[in-house]
């Protein structure tokens, strides 16, 4: 009995042995991306066309789960899943989530530290490659673009844009329902304005950005809050980050925080007024990346690595981040404009310029902060 | 009619339908009861996710209750009026296009209603619009009805359909010699809806009501591009905790509130079907 069960097995591993042979000859990438529709279409559109050319008889497959945190944590609840199951391989080959998601992934032993053995890793000079919301994720990531958010205004409606959180504020008391945001539930532009808030108003902003999490931090964070619930009496909701985007463009609000990849590509594609312009508000502002991950597992770690290389080579991220897609580029910025003309480079500062970024560019708070932040929102601001 | 059979092939029979609503529905739909009172920093079990809920959500709780039974009540009246005059009415060529165009929204999915709201019932919206070139409403005193009142359009709109093609049908299929007799007495037509139709149908009025209501409940989709800012619906909450925080506890909390409404309204479902003396539809 004990014989023929041992051949039963054999012949069972020989059987689906062979059959993996077979299907060696079609490779499948699993890519899983976060983030909204257009990081989908990144993939389908330009860059698994260009990998499957340059690697006959592999196939990029992708799925999207969607943006902000909701969809990171899909894939980090998928690979969970994988790893309390005890899986040898994973079936997801390469992911794209966003900073907090990456930060628990990275605590949570479900990522391939791979950087430094592709060529392009070099690249990564940014201090998000280096620190994901305050977790020391260096290794683990190459960062996909970078994405900011910024003030979009009318200037038929206004024609001195608030260059500041005091001038906004200054202006709304003026003319009421001129601005509208989407809240913190309707995603993360909204969330960008608030982070912006407390850090104009709340104190200490970079032990909230830099660490290390203190509570006491939060000192001031009760006053803020008070000022914004009674700012957020004379502003208009939108319903999401597209909403503020519809709301501009038909009228029904002057000026809104938004995404400026999301900002230029509507542009681009005529879903936009062209007039509209944007600001970026002193003393900041957040912006985040996307990044690559590999999981600790992944069934494809050699042609991961190779697609991570590919993605962040300098030719890819001019064409395809900053000519196609209108994000700033994830890795260096030097690097990148050499493979640009001029006139596609400077498109994409011209309302918001390179000093600008330098000087109100922001990470999004430590994690804890952040999810202390929201949470406070909920209580001081919206009961 | 009791036949000798064994129990055995019966029971087969049953077991993948049973397992099936076991393991998918009532294991799960289980487990998040319980885990609603569970304490995930202490590891007990309180009622922590409870009050935390109702302190960050209790108005969206109300919210909730007041938008569901408001839409409920108005899908009522709405498509009692609908399915009456269908029934009812004389002009052969309104009730033959009456007919045909109620069932439109029925084909439509909550998120693609949802999308086309948003752009309708803006505050610059086609509506408002089309209100202010007939001179109806003056343009600076139009408003934004992507609120509350935006979920109860959308809602109505969407489930009305449902509710009168139930309602109709058990109309249709009644003994028409009684509303005929009324009428030859002389009652008006909304007197034959009210006290010949509407009492023989009564069962069927409930069923669809009770079922548009738990849709309602559940909708994610609708107040979540409807509704700018807050309050919103249970739903949003739900999957704000979960996408934000990864904070299952509260969320179950939520979910517990929002079973307990639908427990409500399927209390109701049951005695119906009791009381008819056969199960419900």
């Amino acid at each position: 009995m004990k014989q023929f069960k041992r051949a039963l097995s054999l012949s069972i591993t020989l059987a689906l042995g062979s059959l993996s042979l077979s299907a060696q000859a079609q490779v499948t990438l699993n890519v899983i991306s976060g983030g909204s529709q257009n990081m989908v279409d990144y993939v389908t559109d330009y860059l698994g066309p260009l990998f499957e050319k340059q690697n006959p008889g592999v196939k990029v497959s992708v799925v999207g789960t969607g943006p902000d945190d909701a969809g990171s944590q899909k894939m980090m609840e998928k690979l969970q899943a994988q790893k309390a199951a005890g899986l040898a391989t994973w079936d997801t080959d390469v992911i794209v989530p966003n900073q907090q998601k990456t930060g628990e992934m990275v605590q949570g032993g479900l990522l391939l530290k791979y950087r430094d053995s592709i060529a392009t890793g070099k690249y990564a000079v940014s201090q998000s490659a280096k620190q994901a919301l305050g977790v020391n994720v260096d290794g683990y990531v190459m960062p996909m673009f970078e994405s900011q958010t910024a003030l979009a205004y009318n200037p038929d409606l206004i024609k001195n844009p608030p260059a500041s959180y005091d001038e906004l504020r200054s202006f709304v008391a003026k003319s009421p329902k001129s601005f509208g945001y989407n809240g913190i539930k309707g995603g993360m532009s909204g969330v960008a304005f608030v982070v912006g808030w407390m850090y104009a108003y709340g104190g200490n902003p970079d032990v909230v950005q830099q660490g290390p999490y203190d509570a006491k931090a939060q000192a001031g964070w009760k006053k803020a809050f008070a000022d914004l619930k009674t700012f957020n009496q004379q502003v208009v909701f939108t319903p999401g980050n597209a909403g503020t985007l519809d709301m501009l463009n038909r009228g029904e609000i002057a000026m809104g925080p938004v995404w400026v990849d999301m900002f230029h590509t509507w542009q681009a594609e005529g879903r936009l007024a062209p007039n509209l312009k944007l600001k970026l508000l002193s003393p900041g502002m957040p912006g985040q990346p996307y990044y690559y991950a590999i999981p600790a597992k992944a069934k494809n770690v050699e042609l991961a690595k190779k697609f991570i290389a590919l993605a962040t080579s300098p030719a890819v991220q001019a064409e395809g981040i900053v000519k196609r897609f209108n994000w700033y580029p994830g890795i260096d910025a030097n690097v990148v404009k050499p493979a640009l003309d001029a006139k596609t480079w400077n498109q994409l500062f011209v309302d918001v310029t390179p000093s600008d970024l330098a000087k109100f560019s922001k990470p999004f708070p430590l994690a804890p902060f952040f999810k202390d932040l929201r949470e406070q929102y909920e209580t001081q601001v919206q009961n | 009619m009791q036949r000798p059979t064994s129990s055995l092939p019966m029971l087969a029979l049953l077991a993948p339908a049973v397992l099936m609503v076991g393991l998918l529905f009532v294991y799960p739909l289980g487990m998040s009861l319980t885990y609603a009172f569970h304490n995930e920093s202490t590891g007990g079990w309180d009622l922590g996710n409870f009050s935390k809920a109702f302190d960050l959500y209790g108005s969206d709780i109300a919210l909730t209750a007041g938008v569901t039974v408001l839409s409920t009540a108005l899908v009522g009246v709405l498509s009692i009026a609908i399915a009456g005059y269908l029934t009812l009415g004389e002009n052969p060529r309104a009730v033959a296009i009456l007919g045909w165009i109620y069932r439109w929204p029925l084909f439509i999915p909550f998120v693609v209603a949802a999308q086309l709201m948003r752009t309708f019932l803006a505050k610059n919206g086609m509506l408002n619009n089309t209100l202010m070139s007939l001179g109806l409403v003056d343009p600076l005193n139009a408003v934004s009805l992507l609120d509350w009142r935006g979920v109860v359009i959308t809602f109505v709109w969407k489930q009305l359909p449902f509710a009168v093609l139930l309602i109709g049908g058990a109309m249709a299929a009644m003994d028409r010699s009684m509303i005929e007799s009324a009428r030859g007495l002389g009652a008006g037509r909304l007197r034959a809806l009210l006290e010949i139709v509407l009492p023989q149908v009564q069962a069927t009025v409930w069923v669809a009501l009770i079922l548009s209501f738990v849709t309602m409940l559940s909708a994610l989709s609708v107040p979540m591009m409807v509704i700018a800012g807050s309050p919103t619906m249970l739903t949003v909450d739900m999957a704000w905790r979960v996408n934000s925080y990864g904070d299952y506890g509260v969320a179950n909390a939520l979910g517990f509130v929002s079973f307990a409404m639908s427990g409500v309204a399927a209390w109701f479902y049951l005695r119906q079907g009791l009381r008819d003396g056969r199960p419900p539809k």
